[in-house]
């Protein structure tokens, strides 16, 4: 599943985008979609965005090039031009769109000046460390590390700048430094979708996370003991606590949503919806709400994810009874919070009608794209369970109203479904029925414990051979010949022990071959 | 096994020894110590081991009396056994001096047993000679050779070398319903003192007993001894043991419609080897349309050919629809002709003439309407109490047995060694032992300890 879902994943990156529908069935707001980022997670979003919506591509090529301006990396205009490009060529004739420069003004001079400054600030911060290091000391050789990693970071060389993340991990001294270097490289991560890597900076930072708290709790403990009066220092130690919890809770949630969005990356949907609701409320995400991943992103990659995996009773407890997700997440977009009520009340005409109407808004987010279509498949194949689940019988009619189907479609969808054990229950397609298996347990029973002690005795008596065989030393053994042979024997190309006669094993082939003919003449005979 | 006859013989071996070993330098004197009293089995056995000198034995057993007469006819087979089976192999395998069918088919209908397993190697010599004596005509040998097989061994679990030369005949010679009697028992015992036995014969006799049953389409019997020679223990595999794999698949998917799993303790590299072989392609997309299989194998026909597989090949092909039809039957409740021809490929006649088919075999519970309709029902399985009773029944023997060959391996001598030597420390665990030689597991414990 992993290996479909990353070819699904690179074809797509290679250029053969579908365009999505935006129109009245299909809403889709560029301008609050763009509000919700800002920096270069709005630009890789629009460069990703462009592409397959050609309808959009000039609007969102501007509001592009505006960020670009903002911003130091030169590199990402090109990236732009491509995406603007390819969304000429994707929108055909159907949405002429003009030249590339006419919409975005290349201020080269601009390009020119970015690229000097930066050219400027990269030596400065390598002389900088140079000097750090001559000088060992500890913390001003991290600091040099970090800030030149910032910069490629920026610069849009990812690489070095991981590289340089790397070699800043030695000069840690406190486990709070080891959590910002771990939460500075999952940002690059996530943005590089590199999901196989986040879990390994996710448990490098569970630990320090804990080392860190300990180390705060402890010294608030000391500097309340030396507060003047026992109330005071109550007070005071109640409130830095809080404090440090919230401080904890920031980086928590941080780690869970990147574990959350590496889960999903990889399509083990469960554990991606399990880690999306433990993360904390959306103030706790900071900066990354904006940067990385926003409030509402989260809302849809988990609900889906839980859609398609939980049961029901998990999504009850775990979403709609979450206060923090439901007051962080689930309120910042709306129509989620309708999805997942609808599918509690067993409403699925109009989970499945929301999903298509919301697919282009899905298909734009940049981790869930490449799952959207597993998923929703997912979705409906539970819909369809969780219907038939309390029925004896159901008309397929019946069924495909309940799900604005036709007749034909409910079956196929259906019969998929027995076949892949989703639901048990067999198919009238003389009636259009569905109706439920009725098992008769006993005779059920009867049977496999018959076929249980057949099996077993069947088992036993090849192994009791088996073990005489080996009592007696009846052991198939390489024919004895020189040592070379031998060691070709053994490799596993070689059939058997090889062709020349002397050795037993040469034999067994003679035999072999004088036996298959009976066989394979009977059989021929037999057709 | 059988230790009180060895034990006894080898008592009396030296109280008998003495008088047998001296004159008996020609037949008629052999003769006449053969049918003399004062003989037990064990010295006759022994006179005749020494008879004559090493080269000129053979020549002088197959010769006449110096009356010109047949020694077999003066000897019993019953009373006589030894000396005759001597002179009987003698015969067989020196030229020139062939004995009478009759002797050889009545020495094997009354030989008596317990005689005879003092001389394995002549029984082996019998054995080879009679299919050599049949030359051309295989079938001929088929009597006798059933004779031995059924009376030699102390019971019908025993394997002896016998079986793999029997097994061979009926196949050569085309008669495969003979060895089905013989087959009926399943092999449980390997005695090495009473028949000389090679690895071989283990894997020749389950390999022609499998192609055998499988040319009967006894399917399941048949992929019972296919899976015996592919488990057998060999340190590299040998040839016939994939011969056997291959064939044990094709057997499985004519029987379950899905290739099955060796058991773990098959040989890892007769797995990895099939894994590579077309066979397994056919197995993984099995089952399908008769069209697309055929489309499947069609680059491999060749190689299913120089296997001498080509007719199962076809057979597991032509079983494909009936598969594909009994998946339908978990999928649907009713379902129209022409809709099961779309699904498995077939004209709607066809259709029919294969859902007929099962229906009469049983392997579905169905009905077809006049107008074309099927209707499939729920198929559980009944069983009477006498089928349980049986069930109980063969549940209790197999207990026994097992508790038999328990007390067996704790009192033998191997075992009561390790015991002792290792009285102190932890012991393995049954799959422990079971996956590594022993040496191995003991050797870890003792790290432990």
């Amino acid at each position: 599943m992993d290996m479909d879902i990353d070819e699904q994943h690179y074809t797509r990156r290679a250029g053969t985008q579908r365009v999505l529908p935006i129109d009245d069935e299909h809403p889709f707001d560029l301008d609050q979609y763009i509000s919700n980022y800002t920096g270069r997670a709005l630009v890789d979003r629009l460069v990703f965005l462009i592409p397959q919506c050609p309808t959009l591509a000039i609007q969102a090529a501007q509001a592009a090039a505006k960020q670009i301006r903002s911003m130091r990396d030169t590199t990402l205009y090109a990236q732009l031009m491509s995406a603007y490009e390819q969304a000429q060529a994707n929108g055909g004739n159907d949405v002429p769109l003009p030249p590339f420069h006419e919409v975005v003004n290349i201020d080269q001079a601009w390009i020119d000046e970015t690229t000097r400054k930066n050219g400027d600030e990269k030596a400065k911060l390598e002389v900088e460390l140079k000097t750090y290091s001559s000088n060992m000391i500890k913390e001003s050789i991290r600091m040099g590390h970090r800030d030149l990693a910032e910069f490629y970071r920026s610069v849009g060389d990812y690489q070095t700048a991981l590289k340089h993340y790397a070699k800043l991990r030695e000069f840690c001294t406190t486990s709070q430094h080891v959590l910002d270097m771990c939460i500075a490289v999952l940002e690059i991560l996530i943005e590089q979708r590199n999901y196989a890597h986040i879990p390994t900076y996710v448990f490098k930072a569970e630990p320090a996370l804990d080392a860190s708290t300990s180390a705060l709790r402890s010294s608030t403990h000391t500097s309340a003991g030396s507060a003047a009066t026992p109330h005071a220092a109550a007070t005071a130690a109640q409130v830095s606590r809080d404090r440090f919890m919230y401080e904890r809770q920031k980086t928590q949630t941080k780690l869970e949503v990147a574990t959350g969005i590496s889960h999903l990356g990889l399509g083990s949907y469960e554990k991606a919806a399990a880690a999306f609701v433990r993360a904390g409320g959306a103030s706790t995400l900071g900066p990354w709400a904006n940067r990385v991943i926003h409030p509402s992103d989260i809302a849809i990659y988990a609900t889906l994810c839980a859609l398609a995996t939980f049961q029901r009773s998990q999504i009850k407890a775990q979403i709609m009874e979450n206060d923090v997700f439901v007051n962080s997440y689930l309120e910042s977009e709306p129509y989620i919070r309708e999805l997942v009520e609808n599918w509690l009340a067993g409403r699925f005409k109009a989970v499945l009608a929301s999903l298509g109407r919301y697919s282009t808004r899905h298909a734009l987010l940049p981790h869930l794209a490449p799952h959207l279509h597993n998923l929703t498949q997912l979705i409906r194949s539970k819909a369809v369970a969780l219907y038939f689940r309390p029925f004896a019988t159901v008309k397929l009619e019946k069924m495909a109203t309940a799900f604005g189907w036709t007749v034909d479609e409910t079956e196929k969808e259906v019969v998929r479904l027995i076949e892949e054990g989703d639901i048990k229950g067999r198919v009238d397609r003389l009636g259009k029925i569905l109706r439920a298996q009725e098992t008769n347990q006993r005779a059920e029973l009867f049977a496999r414990t018959m076929k249980a002690g057949y099996d077993m005795q069947s088992a036993n008596r090849k192994l009791l051979l088996r073990l005489k065989l080996q009592q007696a030393d009846l052991v198939v053994k390489a024919p004895k010949q020189s040592n070379q042979a031998q060691q070709s024997s053994q490799q596993p190309a070689q059939p058997a022990p090889p062709q020349s006669g002397g050795g037993g094993g040469g034999f067994a082939g003679r035999m072999m071959e004088m036996f298959s003919n009976p066989l394979g003449m009977s059989s021929a005979l037999d057709e | 096994m059988a230790p009180s006859t060895s034990t006894a013989a080898q008592h009396e071996q030296s109280a008998a020894a003495a008088p047998a070993q001296e004159q008996l330098k020609n037949l008629d004197e052999l003769l006449h110590y053969l049918t003399g009293a004062n003989t037990t089995p064990v010295s006759v056995n022994n006179a005749l081991r020494s008879f004559g000198t090493k080269e000129t034995r053979e020549a002088l057993l197959a010769s006449t009396l110096g009356s010109g007469q047949d020694p077999l006819e003066i000897l019993s087979p019953e009373a006589n056994t030894l000396g005759y089976l001597y002179i009987l192999a003698a015969k067989l395998n020196v030229n020139g001096a062939p004995p009478q069918a009759e002797h050889v088919e009545s020495f094997c209908k009354r030989f008596t047993p317990e005689h005879a397993r003092l001389a394995p190697d002549r029984i082996t010599a019998l054995a080879n000679g009679i299919v050599k004596a049949s030359g051309d005509n295989v079938k001929h040998a088929l009597g006798p050779l059933r004779d031995i097989v059924v009376r030699y061994p102390p019971n019908s679990t025993y394997l002896t070398n016998v079986h793999a030369i029997f097994l061979r005949a009926c196949i050569t010679a085309r008669h495969f319903a003979v060895a089905l009697p013989v087959l009926a028992t399943p092999i449980l015992n390997i005695d090495s003192s009473i028949s000389e036995l090679h690895y071989n014969d283990n894997l020749v006799y389950h390999y022609a007993g499998g192609v055998v049953l499988a040319a009967l389409k006894r399917w399941r019997e048949a992929e019972e001894f296919f899976e015996i020679v592919v488990t057998s223990p060999a340190q590299t595999p040998a040839a016939i043991q994939y011969e056997a794999l291959k064939k044990l698949t094709l057997v499985q998917l004519v029987l379950y419609g899905k290739p099955i799993q060796p058991p773990k303790y098959a040989n890892n590299q007769l797995i990895r080897m099939i894994k590579n072989s077309p066979y397994n392609t056919l197995g993984k997309a099995y089952p399908q349309t008769v069209a697309t299989l055929t489309a499947i194998i069609q680059k491999d026909v060749e190689v299913f050919r120089a296997d001498q597989n080509f007719g199962l090949v076809q057979q597991v092909i032509d079983r494909a629809p009936r598969w594909l039809i009994k998946r339908l039957t978990l999928t649907y409740i009713t379902l129209g002709l022409a809709d099961i021809g779309r699904e498995v490929g077939l004209e709607a006649e066809e259709a029919r003439a294969v859902v007929m088919s099962m229906i009469e075999v049983g392997e579905i519970n169905a009905s077809i309407s006049v107008d074309g309709n099927v209707t499939f029902a729920d198929s559980t399985p009944q069983f009477t109490k006498a089928d349980v009773d049986a069930a109980l029944a063969r549940a209790q023997d197999q207990a026994k047995l097992l508790r038999d060959v328990e007390r067996a391996l704790n009192s033998s001598k191997e075992y009561l060694q390790k015991a002792l030597k290792h009285k102190d420390e932890a012991w393995g665990t049954e799959e422990d032992m079971y996956n590594t030689p022993p040496s191995g597991a003991w050797a870890e414990e003792s790290m432990y300890a």
